[in-house]
């Protein structure tokens, strides 16, 4: 029973693909749903919070954070993650896993129970122990200057969220083979794929020197020489665009959705193409067939999501008078069961805890009972021991 | 040579008889119908320098297996050694080779010729009886065997029946094979149960001196005690009688401890199942089908779509680690992260999020956001439910 596996089967087989990729819509519903429950919970305990003896409905919902507000605030915090971790040297892949926790996590939890602020510390430490990153957590929360049991606190409730599925499927090594591959076409080599005629390697050299010059909004930093285009200047236009698709899939990719919506595949061919189109749509006819009837479908899905991608910009992040603002009005109606994480934490493990100490105790009782014995070197003293006996007798 | 027998093919072997019945009857007929040729005669005469044993008494004679001329050492020699060349005897033509050269075991060419053939054909047809369905097929067998041997032996249709044996010895070889390596084991293991039976008579001899030897002490000790008894002035006849008790006695416990010893011997050799006892007629076994290669993906094969992974990247985020010591001593493969990577790339280039998911959601209309709802339920609580 040989079954062949391609490519897209493997995605398929991800939790990537199979729990955290949703439709625009279906996306969208999601977090809709999270937010209401979150007010409802917020309106019962609502009650107790609002010391003014409260007026009418309008008022109270002023008071809450508004689904988009929450939206906004996740991304600030994801642009945090971003600049601590780069603050930390770590390598690209921790960044883009922490993120993606985050996201995650805010898909079936809100802002109004767990404030992002606490929570991001967790998620970056947890991602850059499953990215085999390795930092002790005592010299992570130094550096962050945070108390370390606020760090574990809320981590198995960020494992529950993220129902326990840890795999993140980025980008950025696929990005690495496929600027192998072009590096490759244009030194003259190149690898057939099944059903595309290419003419050989050396014409597909040639027709990538005769590639048209980048459009001017293009994101690569390469101009096209004044003469002719040689193989030298054709490298260079591949790492300029290599380049800057990483800076793409870096920024913009992490602070939007686009992880829910579009495959890493996708994405990172959505971000080459806003590098170097012509580049982009020169490599993808050595990919696809033109009678392959998924062909026009691939080409508008890595075009809708390069236009996601394109549709970023820096003035959609929260400034920090913003984030100030908000996260006041948060701290007034933030969920009170989970306002002090630590105390939970630590009442949830107290049970085990306790049994520890007592065993702990009686293991010192025994040893010091032993101990004296030892010391006595003909046993008990005479008073003690017919005082036993007499008690037996 | 034209050494045609006048006997019926099927006189010498019979039905079940064997191949080596007929060897024998030759033997004997040779044993006693020729007597040693005197040294006068023509054989001790080389046929092709003429020299004779009477001038030179260390002349050894050697025959060739392809024609079976004889001739002296040094013939063989001068002949042979710059490597093959014709049979010098005059009429033959035969192209001879010196390493095959040997000395001649039976005095009458035509049996050293037989003797030959014979090994030759045993060695391909060495069918066992086991192998057969009954006495009845294995006999028709040895039956073909002789007639093919018989032909071979005597030269009638030579061409015919060398092209069957070889046909046979070419479709067969594998089975020829086992069966040659499976003689090869049971005449290790002969011997080595010889050995061993050897050891133990050995054992056995040791124990019976070792044992008389006790008995004979024992009663001279026996001996001096009464002796030492009647000395010290003890009454004769009960001494001597309490002596012969005590030897009594001492045989007896003696003979109980042997007979013990047997019954223990008997209990073990019983329990580990003697080794002379053969179990015949047994059917051939069947063989273990050879072990298919390892699948590491049970079934499943991955094939790329997408790419093809060349043996050779320009990139040179690679070339340092491509020639590394450090790496590739462990046995790490650069084309490992290359296809890695590629993989990477397209993997998901065909799933369209959107569509599918739609697609499910319709399937399952189910709540996923209850990480809220219950977020007051401690934090022991780890009921996941997987909506899908």
């Amino acid at each position: 029973m040989t079954q062949t596996l391609t490519e897209d089967d493997l995605y398929r087989t991800s939790t990537q693909y199979r729990l955290w990729s949703f439709s625009p819509e279906s996306l969208a519903a999601q977090r809709r749903k999270t937010h209401d429950l979150a007010i409802e919970r917020a309106r019962r305990y609502g009650g107790s919070l609002s010391s003014g003896g409260s007026e009418d409905g309008a008022a109270h919902e002023e008071a809450y954070v508004r689904a988009d507000e929450e939206l906004r605030l996740v991304q600030r915090y994801c642009e945090q993650i971003r600049t601590t971790s780069d603050h930390f040297k770590w390598p690209i892949n921790v960044k883009a896993t922490a993120v993606q926790y985050l996201r995650r996590f805010y898909l079936s939890n809100s802002c109004l129970t767990y404030p992002p602020k606490e929570i991001y510390k967790t998620v970056l430490f947890l991602a850059c122990k499953t990215e085999a990153t390795h930092m002790t957590l005592s010299e992570y929360a130094r550096r962050i200057s945070t108390d370390p049991d606020a760090i574990l606190a809320p981590e198995y409730k960020v494992m529950q969220a993220l129902r326990f599925t840890l795999d993140v499927r980025q980008p950025y090594k696929g990005l690495k083979g496929v600027l192998m591959e072009l590096l490759n076409m244009a030194s003259g080599m190149v690898g057939e794929v099944e059903g595309v005629d290419t003419k050989g390697a050396k014409a597909l050299q040639q027709d990538m020197l005769g590639l048209e010059k980048p459009p001017k909004d293009a994101q690569t930093i390469w101009t096209a020489p004044a003469g002719n285009t040689e193989v030298k200047h054709l490298t260079d236009r591949i790492n300029a665009a290599y380049s800057a698709a990483r800076q793409l899939l870096d920024k913009p990719a992490l602070l939007t959705d686009v992880y829910f919506l579009y495959t890493p595949s996708q994405l990172l061919l959505a971000a080459l193409r806003l590098a170097d189109s012509p580049l982009l749509s020169f490599y993808l006819t050595t990919k696809l067939p033109l009678s392959s009837p998924v062909r026009p479908k691939i080409l508008a899905t890595v075009h809708s999501c390069a236009d996601f991608l394109a549709a970023f910009s820096e003035r959609q992040i929260m400034t920090k008078d913003e984030r100030a603002a908000l996260e006041a009005k948060l701290e007034s109606c933030l969920d009170p069961s989970t306002k002090d994480l630590v105390k939970a934490h630590a009442a949830a493990k107290l049970g085990s805890e306790s049994d520890e100490e007592e065993k702990v105790k009686k293991r010192k009782l025994a040893r010091e009972k032993s101990f004296k014995e030892g010391e006595e070197l003909f046993g008990p003293s005479l008073g003690a021991a017919g005082a036993a006996n007499g008690g037996k007798g | 040579m034209s050494p045609v027998s006048k006997r019926d093919p099927r006189l010498g072997g019979g039905g079940g008889g064997g191949p080596d019945g007929e060897l024998h009857t030759v033997m004997r007929g040779l044993s006693l119908q020729a007597p040693m040729p005197t040294d006068t005669g023509p054989a001790e005469v080389c046929p092709v320098c003429k020299s004779s044993r009477y001038l030179n008494s260390s002349l050894r004679f050697l025959v060739n297996p392809e024609c079976y001329h004889k001739m002296c050492e040094s013939c063989v020699d001068r002949i042979f050694s710059h490597g093959p060349a014709q049979c010098p005897i005059p009429g033959c033509r035969r192209t001879l080779r010196k390493h095959r050269f040997r000395e001649q075991t039976f005095e009458d060419i035509q049996v050293e010729r037989e003797v030959d053939i014979r090994k030759k054909v045993q060695a391909v047809f060495n069918k066992r009886e086991e192998e057969f369905e009954g006495l009845r097929e294995y006999n028709d067998y040895l039956n073909d065997v002789e007639d093919i041997t018989f032909n071979l032996v005597n030269n009638i249709d030579v061409e015919e029946t060398g092209r069957r044996f070889e046909a046979y010895q070419k479709a067969n070889e594998k089975e020829i094979e086992e069966n040659a390596q499976l003689a090869q084991q049971e005449k290790v293991s002969f011997s080595a149960m010889q050995k061993a039976e050897r050891q133990q008579a050995r054992e056995r001899r040791d124990a019976a001196r070792r044992e008389e030897n006790d008995e004979r002490r024992e009663v001279e000790e026996n001996k001096r005690d009464v002796l030492n008894r009647l000395a010290s002035g003890a009454d004769a006849e009960t001494v001597a009688k309490e002596g012969q008790q005590v030897q009594l006695k001492k045989r007896m416990d003696r003979q109980a401890a042997t007979e013990r010893q047997r019954q223990l011997q008997a209990a073990s050799d019983s329990r580990n199942g003697s080794s002379n006892f053969v179990v015949k007629g047994l059917k051939a076994k069947q063989k273990a089908e050879p072990e298919a290669p390892i699948d590491p993906f049970g079934g499943i094969r991955i094939a790329s779509k997408y790419f093809t992974l060349q043996d050779h990247y320009v990139w040179e985020g690679i070339q340092d680690t491509q020639k590394d010591v450090k790496h590739i001593a462990g046995g790490y493969d650069v084309r490992d992260y290359t296809h890695r990577s590629l993989c990477a790339a397209f993997s998901g280039l065909g799933v369209f999020i959107a569509d599918e998911m739609t697609e499910r959601d319709r399937a399952t209309q189910d709540s996923e956001a209850i990480g809220t709802v219950r977020a007051d339920i401690g934090l022991k609580d780890s009921l996941m439910a997987d909506p899908l």
